[in-house]
């Protein structure tokens, strides 16, 4: 009994001297934004019992996988408000998960914003068209949250920018709205900043700027992007070419300033 | 030098909470001395599988102490002269002969070509020179016992501990392990010998030491204690029973032949049984 | 390394010391009993079925980046249960087996010392934690290669024939891909599925120290693992109760190992912290092994 009872001792006191260790770790981690929601009784409601405690079991990205799966479910059959819960439940699993921020949003605006603007209940059209919006803001909402969770990636910028350009945009009296496509060029620029965007994100800015009405600040995207490091890769060189073509014959640039001068004949 | 020394050794086991403690061994003080074969015997829960474990440090004196070779018994060191052979013993199934001894050999600091040969030689000494590649699941309970018996051997050590080593083997294997033994004593070897086969323990052993709830009631060389000195037996040869010394000159003179004159012998069971009955303290004794 | 002296009636003094050779031969042995247990071999199987048919499972309505996260999220969480009940159902009936089937008087009767024998038995477990782990890894990183070469595939048909910029876009991303399918930081997450193994078979050693039953040796470990779960979550709630915190302070917190999702999701884990976690699981192991060794060293056999 005495040696159960020191090796108890032993265990307490090396314990309690490991506690340190313990909160440096757990600290770094809600310093890095580990980890998401609790297993409150809510999110146990929202997601059942087997995987409340799959979750505890630390299956985290198991468990918001299978309510994803589940969500797809619910998209086939058209259940748009329980795919929208499980949507929600999703990135409260898994915040930092880029993959269901975008792909959410992407339900919210198109999926189920369509599924309401087409919904066979609505009495008139005018109210399929207001739903429609409503849950384009949804999606709105939604994506800014997305961007507070994971700022330090291209991703959910573009996609709001895209969100904008593609839907807000058109949920105004005369569409496109100019605020809104403006708006989404500013989500566009943050986007093409950062060093793993792909080439398309600056080229679709540039664009944006031209449908915003800076046609140019457009041209002097596409100058920027002509003036890049060729080495890298040269295909889409003829896509830059045409549109500064196009530009500088629009804003009749001098011809000593053009990137591609007119040859006289 | 003795083998096995113990001192005022003594063993109680807890029986829980409120019921007491089990006296299995109660003040022994037992000499196996260095190159005798020692048999200690005693019925059912007598503390002979206490006394051996006590001596091998698997379970702890409550008090009193116990000595391998003058080497105390708790220090690991003890046991680098002892071979062990448990009742019933169990190996590990799927490992073969030679690979048990090799196993055994290895945790003993052997190795290389000297464990080689020395497996080689153990093998051959217990008769299993044809099952060494078999794996121990396919062996039978005399082939357990013999190489229960060459894992006990692996180290050569001086001191060799057997407990019920004849246990469910037929006559021919007791047979084969009690000529082995006499071997091993021939070789210097000590062997302290736990049975409850009478008569076997009769044929190997020097001296008997026996146990009866936990304490020693009878020890000795086994020659002068199952012989009845009371007694004298005369074989003649076509004599009439008369007086011993006029038989002898009647004998003599009737012109027959004294063919021995001695004492007759009674059986080591009887004496075990006998020791046993006057024993006055009953069964169930407690602390 | 320990030493006995002991003053023979000779002049000579003969040593046994701590010798890492025994403790390896019982490893060896404990190994290669382990691997012949059917419930081993069935966890094994299970574990390496499971991550083969996640590859089957995830083509089942998701595109090509949820397919890729189910997978990974369902292989890593395939290999922390399989691993961690490997971990209770291997180490359980380690000492028990021994001792039930007498094997253990044998050995303990050569001069092995307790430690060594304990410590043997573990490192047994050890490696065959590490062989299930390598195994099931090795599993992964073939379907993950599957995966990643169908996708490299399906990706160069889609822009085959496209305009420069698509198939520019499409090089870029096959780029990406192949530093997201397999991706070398996955490491990080089974060496912490390891250590929390290693910490779980650690619990499961010290109470079949004084336990005889195995189903005990198999529901303790694993309320252990439970509670130590959701140390992190109680920890947050009522940390701020000294009491409550030495009470708890005894069972390690299994949350600190989960690193597995923070990978997949992309996050950068730095080794500094994977190094921190691993040092406490390890510091956890050594101690509850030393307990183990107190109680162990008593044991009446």
């Amino acid at each position: 009994m005495r040696t159960k009872v020191l090796a108890a001792i032993v265990l307490f006191g090396i314990g309690f001297a490991l506690l340190p260790l313990e909160n440096s770790v757990r600290a770094q981690r809600q310093q890095m934004k580990y980890g998401g929601a609790h297993v409150t009784f809510q999110l146990r409601e929202a997601i059942g019992q087997n995987l409340a405690i799959a979750l505890l079991a630390g299956m985290r990205g198991v468990v918001a996988d299978f309510i994803w799966l589940n969500s797809h479910g619910f998209w086939e059959k058209k259940e748009w408000l329980r795919q929208y819960r499980d949507i929600l439940v999703v990135v409260t699993l898994q915040p930092q998960s880029i993959l269901f921020w975008d792909l959410g949003q992407w339900h919210i605006a198109w999926n189920i914003g369509y599924g309401a603007l087409s919904d066979p209940q609505n009495r008139t059209k005018a109210e399929g068209i207001k739903r429609e919006h409503e849950w384009h803001q949804k999606a709105r909402e939604f994506l800014e949250r997305g961007v507070e969770n994971v700022p330090g990636k291209y991703n959910l910028y573009f996609a709001l920018g895209w969100l904008y350009y593609e839907k807000l945009s058109k949920d105004c009296d005369e569409p496109p709205c100019q605020e809104a496509l403006c708006k989404a060029t500013e989500y566009f620029r943050t986007a093409a900043s950062f060093p793993d965007a792909p080439q398309f994100v600056p080229r679709v800015y540039a664009r944006a700027l031209e449908k915003c009405g800076d046609i140019r600040g457009s041209y002097e995207e596409w100058k920027r992007l002509w003036y890049l490091d060729r080495s890298k890769t040269d295909q889409t060189w003829s896509i830059i070419e045409r549109e500064i073509r196009q530009i500088e014959n629009e804003l009749q640039i001098p011809n000593a300033e053009r990137v591609f001068p007119i040859s006289k004949p | 030098m003795d083998a096995i020394r113990t001192e005022q050794l003594t063993k109680k086991y807890d029986l829980g909470w409120r019921k007491g403690r089990l006296l299995a061994l109660d003040k022994l003080n037992l000499r196996v001395h260095e190159g005798e074969v020692y048999g200690l015997l005693g019925p059912n829960g007598s503390g002979k599988s206490t006394t051996l474990k006590l001596v091998l440090d698997l379970i702890t004196p409550t008090e009193g102490s116990a000595w391998i070779f003058d080497v105390p018994c708790n220090e690991v060191v003890s046991r680098l002269h002892v071979g062990f052979l448990p009742e019933n013993p169990y190996f590990y199934r799927y490992l073969t002969g030679a690979e048990t001894l090799g196993f055994y050999g290895k945790l003993c600091g052997m190795g290389g070509a000297a464990l080689k040969k020395r497996i080689d030689e153990l093998l051959d000494l217990v008769g299993l020179v044809k099952a060494r590649d078999r794996r121990l699941s396919g062996y039978s309970k005399g082939m357990l016992q013999r190489i229960g018996l060459a894992q006990a051997l692996v180290h050569d050590p001086k001191l060799l501990l057997l407990d019920e080593p004849t246990a469910g083997v037929d006559p021919i294997g007791s047979k084969d392990i009690r000529d082995l033994i006499l071997r091993l004593k021939g070789m210097g070897k000590t062997v302290l010998l736990s049975s409850h086969l009478l008569a076997q323990v009769q044929d190997v052993c020097d001296r008997i030491g026996v146990l009866n709830l936990g304490q020693l009631i009878l020890e000795g060389d086994v020659q002068t204690l199952i012989s009845d000195q009371r007694r004298l037996s005369i074989t003649v040869q076509d004599l009439p029973e008369a007086a011993q010394a006029r038989v002898e000159e009647a004998v003599r003179a009737a012109g027959g032949s004294v063919v021995s004159i001695e004492h007759p012998q009674t059986t080591l069971e009887s004496l075990f049984l006998d020791a046993l009955r006057k024993d006055s303290r009953g069964a169930g004794h407690h602390d | 390394m320990t030493e006995v002296a002991v003053t023979a009636s000779s002049t000579s003094r003969e040593r046994v010391g701590f010798s890492p050779n025994r403790v390896g031969v019982i490893a060896v042995n404990t190994l290669t009993e382990a691997i012949r247990q059917k419930v081993f071999i069935f966890l094994l199987i299970i574990g390496l079925v499971f991550i083969a048919l996640a590859i089957f499972f995830a083509q089942y309505s998701l595109g090509e980046q949820e397919q890729l996260k189910f997978i990974k999220d369902t292989c890593l969480g395939v290999i922390s249960v399989i691993s961690t009940l490997i971990a209770i159902v291997g180490t359980a009936q380690l000492l028990p087996s021994e001792v039930e089937n007498r094997t253990i008087y044998t050995i303990l009767a050569k001069p092995v010392w307790r430690f060594e024998f304990l410590l043997g038995k573990f490192f047994g477990s050890l490696l065959l934690l590490t062989v299930s782990m390598v195994a099931m890894c090795m599993m992964f990183g073939a379907v993950l290669w599957i995966k990643e070469a169908g996708m490299i595939r399906d990706l160069s048909q889609t822009y085959l024939g496209q305009t420069a910029a698509d198939k520019a876009d499409a090089i870029q991303q096959i780029q990406q891909l192949k530093t997201t399918a397999l991706d070398f930081d996955l490491v990080k997450a089974a060496l912490t599925d390891l250590v929390k193994a290693i910490l779980v078979a650690s619990i499961t050693l010290l109470v079949s120290t004084f336990s005889t039953s195995l189903v005990f040796n198999v529901a303790v470990p694993f309320m252990v693992f439970i509670a130590g779960m959701l140390r992190g979550t109680a920890a947050e709630m009522w940390g701020a109760h000294h009491l409550f915190m030495a009470v708890v302070a005894i069972v390690p917190d299994f949350g600190l190992f989960s690193i597995a999702d923070e990978i997949n999701l992309g996050n950068v884990v730095p080794w500094t912290h994977i190094g921190e976690v691993v040092v406490y699981g390890l510091a956890r192991t050594v101690i509850i092994v030393l307990a183990a060794h107190l109680i162990f060293s008593r044991r009446e056999i």
